[in-house]
């Protein structure tokens, strides 16, 4: 049982630079790396500029003192981003931790070297470059290149200012270092991990494509599920909140189509296909289930600086909301971009009718345009259930009559005893 | 559900079920007055200052502040962990390089040797079996023996002198003679 103080050892409050465990980076909302998805409608209300540096103590009465802990800086943090920027500093004064001084000089040595290594290293690269095209040996160019590159990284990975601004959402995405921070972060500290478990766990892997690498960070954002106060249901505006991968969703939720937040990590524009299918359509024909389609958008054209979320208001086949139906049980849904074959060609893919949608064979369909999940791309899934707004989307959207599934009704075994008179 | 039981729910009671309202602070025996009365106000009476960490660590209020004096700042805690690794890592690169350069002095030497004496390349990669060896072992007895089995065939010999600046103190032994080698 912990009793975590908050207040500073009072050696340490002598320091003015010194911070506290307020500098650890503050929880995923507001660290990630591009900022958290606007509402719709309402601009961001931006707190102050960041040149107040410590609030006054809200409570320095003697009276409230012995009601409330002392707390002379603020335990949430303003939010940092790329519109509202800070600098880095050190979170010790020099001087306090000699091993903390020691290893700062240490780092930046080590990063002047391999800066030094790097501009070598390229010079060679472009002294090779510029030699005629058939004396240049393209494996040790490509192993050179390559070398570089990681060099770069090396060079600047260690230092904290670097990392510091890579979990505070001010990354220079121009620069190997940020990408390789970012990319690093998504793919080890948990978010592709839980992605991936999801999708493996209720087996979307199979069911939609045998494989599914992903490269690129998906997020998707619905508006928030509908407030169980009744009166407020017309009368509150649905902030947007962001999915995670394999929750369940009310069909209210996704009546319109989401934003697609990502984060790209390659420069160079390739362009991807969006499809958005539901594994568990019922095929009650062969007492098994298959696939439908909701939505697709081929060629869309993603790099690191595309604009976030992806700009899509009209797309190639329109956005069907989900409607799990009635007597299912609960249907997945995945959202997949996958890596067109040639990363700048355009594919024509022609629309699908409404009938099409039902039984779309997702393999054969990326077999055909040659669209591969190993390659890359992103991936995103969730789950949803039967509820009264899937008859409305019945009514409204798919104009049809809304089906009840079941068990066939059991014969009753008795009812030639019911009718006969028991008792004479 | 009766509206008692559902005050009951509503009420938030305390985690701590038995609680003394009143504090007994530890005693310092400065006035010994009677040893008996002093005995029944320790029994009575004993210390529940509950502000110390418990010994067997099921109450730990000291924690944070330990951690916080250890390390008041995760940020510096990386830095210096990165910092350390780095160092760590360039070591390892230099004596890797170095058993690097040594292997390769002493491949060279033994291709040299296999240009120069065939014979005497082979004899110098001969694997040792140590069964072969352990039946001439056997038959030998007593110092011969000791000798035998404690000289590891292909491991640098125990004469082995290292290059020095200076010659040494006793000179030059003349009258050295090595030790029967078994075969």
């Amino acid at each position: 049982m912990l009793a975590l103080r908050r207040n500073l050892p009072r050696a340490c409050l002598r320091f003015p630079g010194v911070r506290g465990n307020a500098d650890v980076a503050p929880s995923e909302s507001v660290s990630s790396s591009l900022p958290p998805p606007p509402p719709p409608t309402a601009a961001p209300k931006l707190p102050p500029a960041p040149t107040k540096d410590e609030p006054a103590p809200e409570k320095s009465t003697p009276q409230a003192r012995g009601r409330q802990r002392r707390r002379p800086w603020p335990s949430v943090r303003p939010s940092i981003s790329l519109e509202r920027p800070r600098e880095w500093n050190r979170p010790l004064a020099p001087g306090v931790l000699p091993a903390y001084d020691l290893a700062l000089e240490y780092i930046q040595e080590d990063s002047k070297n391999l800066k030094r290594e790097v501009e070598e290293l390229r010079g060679k690269i472009e002294a090779a470059e510029s030699l005629p095209e058939d004396k240049q040996d393209m494996e040790a160019l490509r192993k050179m290149r390559a070398k570089a590159d990681i060099l770069e990284i090396q060079s600047e990975i260690n230092l904290p200012d670097v990392r510091w601004k890579a979990r505070n959402g001010l990354a220079d995405m121009n620069k190997l270092v940020y990408r390789r921070l970012i990319e690093q972060r998504w793919r080890e500290e948990g978010a592709l991990d839980l992605l991936m478990e999801r999708i493996h766990q209720m087996k979307v892997v199979p069911d939609l494509l045998a494989e599914l690498h992903p490269s690129i960070d998906l997020r998707i954002n619905f508006p928030e599920p509908p407030p169980e106060d009744i009166y407020k249901r017309t009368r509150v505006k649905r902030k947007f909140e962001k999915v995670q991968p394999g929750v369940f969703l009310k069909p209210e939720q996704t009546w319109r189509q989401p934003f697609l937040y990502t984060t790209v990590f390659h420069l160079d524009t390739r362009l991807y296909t969006l499809l958005m299918v539901d594994l568990d359509a019922p095929d009650p024909a062969n007492q098994t289930f298959q696939t439908y389609l909701h939505w697709m958008q081929p060629n869309i054209a993603l790099n690191t600086f595309s604009p976030s979320p992806i700009p899509l208001t009209t797309t190639h086949t329109r956005w069907i909301p989900p409607h799990p139906q009635r007597g299912t049980p609960y249907h997945r849904y995945a959202l997949v971009l996958l890596p067109q074959a040639h990363p700048t060609e355009r594919i024509s893919v022609p629309v699908p009718t409404d009938e099409e949608r039902l039984g779309f064979d997702v393999r054969a369909f990326c077999e055909r345009y040659g669209l591969d999940g190993s390659k890359g791309g992103g991936a995103h899934m969730w789950r949803e259930v039967w509820d009264e707004t899937v008859s409305k989307i019945y009514r409204d959207v798919l104009k049809t009559e809304e089906p009840r599934y079941g068990r066939p009704p059991k014969g009753d075994p008795y009812a030639q005893i019911k009718s006969t008179p028991k008792y004479l | 559900m009766s509206s008692s039981l559902l005050n009951l729910r509503d009420a938030r009671l305390p985690l701590r079920v038995a609680q003394a309202s009143v504090r007994y602070a530890g005693r310092v025996e400065t006035n010994i007055g009677d040893p008996k009365l002093s005995l029944i106000r320790r029994i009575l009476y004993p210390s529940n200052m509950r502000s110390k960490p418990s010994p067997t660590g099921t109450w730990r209020p000291n924690v944070g502040w330990r951690l916080q004096r250890a390390i008041p700042s995760v940020q510096a805690h990386e830095t210096i962990e990165r910092a350390w690794r780095l160092h760590e890592r360039h070591l390892r690169k230099v004596r890797q390089a170095e058993l690097e350069r040594k292997y390769q002095c002493m491949w060279k030497a033994m291709e040299t040797l296999r240009e120069l004496d065939p014979a005497l390349y082979a004899e110098a990669n001969k694997q040792e079996d140590p069964r072969e060896r352990s039946e001439t072992v056997a038959k030998l007895k007593g110092l011969d023996r000791k000798v035998a089995e404690s000289r590891v065939r292909g491991l640098f010999p125990r004469e082995l002198r290292l290059p020095t600046d200076t010659p040494p103190r006793d000179g030059w032994n003349y009258d050295w003679k090595p030790l029967p080698q078994y075969d």
